[in-house]
């Protein structure tokens, strides 16, 4: 009897696991032509409708004054940096054209996802520094890092949202090459070697960004028409925002002011 | 001469195979064992046989420089004059290759501190191999041989690069027949180990006993560290040293060990920098983890001896980093993050003066070149 009932039990183990076998296998048989499916439709831009925003980003304060960096623990810096070489994370032009604040949209395009463009994003180390320093990048585009100096780099990106890492790149080395996956404003980038060296790194899950240029300009393109959060982040003096509403086809403007001490 | 040991070599295999098809053919008739029986006894008859392998010479006690411990001996391989002198002539022989251009000193060659100054080795035909050659000075001390450690003896490891197809690309078989057919090596062997044929193992011995002179010590660091000599070294290298041993500073004798009365630069393990990890994240040469098949080996290597290290370059496993300032800086930026990273590595604040003091100090390992260990007189 006993005997009886533990293979009872057992044929209704064997039956089970054959059942759970064969759902496991039906869960699995799906994944494959899931692949094989565009998993998401981008979002295409009407021409006819795109807009631009423009616009020029300023600082009112007082000037700050240049500072100098010394490469001096690091000769084969000094040498490849060809001059003198000063502190970039505050850069007022004339008029007060701020350089190398991030501008992007923040919000109004959810649950729209863009093609992740083909050509990828350089991060150059040359002369001991970071260039650009403060660069935008779209989530799964290729950053490729480049080392053009006698000496070796150690990028080191200290993302929080996003895999931190750190490589370690000798000269002559070939260029690197990585992603992010998620949406990050921003991540600080170091290098773990020179400890001047910095850049960040902007990542966006949408192609409308831009870095303002030494004349303080910056330029989005080919937008969508719709109502926007426009972010703006500087790496000393903090972010603004600012809602627009786009209509189609037309050039708005966005400016902003950072107010200094 | 040479064509005739070879007829005799194939004839005496094709034998043996003959025997052994039989035996498996008829592996459980009882008639096999006396067929058997009668095989070996022609065997012995036709040639000779293996005999022991035990050296039989004079025991050497080798000499070991200022900075080292006595030299590990296995129980079955003592040193002797004999072996020791075999060892060398066959280190430097090119028979033990395929075509006869390669010896084990075209990777190891001591004009290169025992390392052939490539990033990558290059072995029959010029095939490039995955690993940068490790020097040989020291071996005699490491618990374990290759990069992956996959040869826990010299003896082991003797064998394994003449056999592999990238390296000397010659088959065990092929390599016993060409010395059997030198009067001389037969010669030798017999003075070495007793009478009998040639055997790899008798090689693989040899060799290892040759490569536990080739000892490098009695340098810069080792009269000042050991020998009293305050000024063997610079204040640059004595700046460096510090910065060595400091745990919170470079750490380096974290794994690059010094010991109290010897230094051998090499905690014998394994370990994981970063070195190699590709833009996935994922490792090309698992190192370690190929003889593990441990999740957290993956990436590791064994860590290599840091004597005569400013003529070995280029330096890691894969030979991809040129220069010893290139070494210095990859450790001081952290190396490369990675899953299996060990937990002694991470980034190091240290000054431009602090990596120049470590690169000059790594210069102060240089040793003295041991007598007898380059390439036999030809007589």
């Amino acid at each position: 009897m006993r005997i009886h009932s533990s293979i009872n039990l057992f044929c209704i183990c064997c039956v089970a696991a054959l059942a759970i076998g064969c759902s496991g296998k039906k869960n699995a048989e799906p994944a494959p032509a899931h692949v094989e499916q565009p998993a998401v439709s981008y979002f295409k831009v009407d021409p006819a409708t795109a807009a631009t925003i423009t616009g020029t980003i300023r600082y009112t304060g007082k000037k700050p004054a240049r500072k100098l960096i010394d490469m001096s623990e690091d000769p084969a810096c000094v040498e490849a940096h060809h001059g003198k070489a000063y502190d970039e994370s505050l850069v007022v032009g004339s008029k007060g054209a701020l350089a190398n604040a991030f501008v992007y949209i923040k919000k109004g395009l959810e649950g729209k996802t863009f093609a992740v463009p083909a050509t990828p994003v350089v991060i150059d180390q040359r002369g001991c520094w970071f260039r650009p320093r403060i660069v935008g990048i779209q989530t799964g585009q290729v950053l490729q890092v480049v080392n053009s100096d006698p000496v070796t780099h150690n990028i080191h990106p200290m993302a929080e949202i996003n895999r931190e890492w750190n490589h370690s790149q000798g000269p002559g080395d070939p260029p690197m090459t990585r992603k992010f996956l998620k949406p990050e404003i921003m991540i600080p980038v170091k290098c773990n070697i020179h400890s001047w060296m910095h850049a960040y790194i902007g990542v966006v899950d949408n192609p409308y960004f831009a870095v303002s240029s030494d004349d303080g300009t910056f330029a989005i393109k080919n937008l969508p028409p719709g109502t926007y959060t426009i972010g703006v982040w500087q790496e000393k003096l903090g972010t603004q925002e600012q809602q627009l509403t786009v209509a189609p086809h037309q050039d708005a403007v966005a400016d902003f002011t950072f107010k200094g001490k | 001469m040479l064509e005739n040991g070879k007829s005799g070599a194939e004839s005496t295999a094709s034998f043996i195979s003959i025997l052994f098809r039989i035996r498996a053919k008829n592996r459980y008739a009882a008639p096999v064992g006396t067929v058997l029986m009668i095989g070996l006894l022609a065997l012995c008859n036709g040639c000779k046989s293996p005999g022991s392998d035990k050296p039989i010479g004079s025991v050497v006690q080798i000499k070991v420089p200022l900075g080292l411990p006595p030299v590990p001996i296995p129980a079955d391989n003592p040193p002797t004059v004999e072996t020791i002198a075999l060892g060398r002539r066959l280190f430097y022989d090119t028979r033990l290759s395929k075509d006869n251009s390669l010896s084990c000193a075209s990777c190891h060659n001591p004009e290169y501190d025992f390392t052939d100054g490539m990033s990558v080795s290059k072995g029959m035909g010029g095939q490039k191999g995955v690993r940068n050659a490790p020097t040989v000075m020291n071996a005699a001390y490491l618990p374990f041989q290759f990069w992956d450690g996959r040869a826990i003896s010299l003896e082991q490891q003797a064998g394994s690069p003449m056999a592999n197809p990238v390296e000397m690309d010659q088959t065990h078989d092929v390599s016993v027949s060409k010395l059997e057919a030198d009067p001389e090596y037969r010669a030798l062997f017999v003075k070495a180990f007793g009478p009998g044929s040639i055997t790899i193992s008798k090689i693989e011995k040899s060799l290892a006993s040759f490569e536990r002179t080739v000892l490098s010590g009695n340098s810069a660091f080792d009269r000042y560290e050991f020998g009293g000599d305050q000024k063997a070294l610079t204040p640059s290298q004595i700046r460096g040293l510090a910065i060595f041993k400091d745990p919170h500073r470079g750490n380096c004798a974290a794994c690059h060990t010094i010991n109290k009365n010897y230094a051998l630069f090499t905690d014998g393990k394994f370990h994981n920098i970063g070195e190699g990890v590709g833009d996935d994240g994922t490792f090309s040469d698992v190192g370690r983890y190929h003889e593990t098949r441990v999740v957290t080996d993956t990436g590791a290597f064994m860590t290599p001896t840091l004597r005569n290290i400013a003529n070995t370059a280029p330096y890691m496993h894969d030979g991809k980093v040129k220069t010893l300032k290139a070494v210095v800086d990859f450790y001081a930026g952290g190396g490369n993050s990675n899953p299996y990273l060990d937990k002694e590595i991470r980034a190091i604040k240290l000054t431009g003066q602090d990596r120049s003091d470590l690169v000059e100090f790594l210069k102060s390992l240089t040793g003295e070149m041991p007598p007898n260990v380059g390439p036999p007189a030809k007589e």
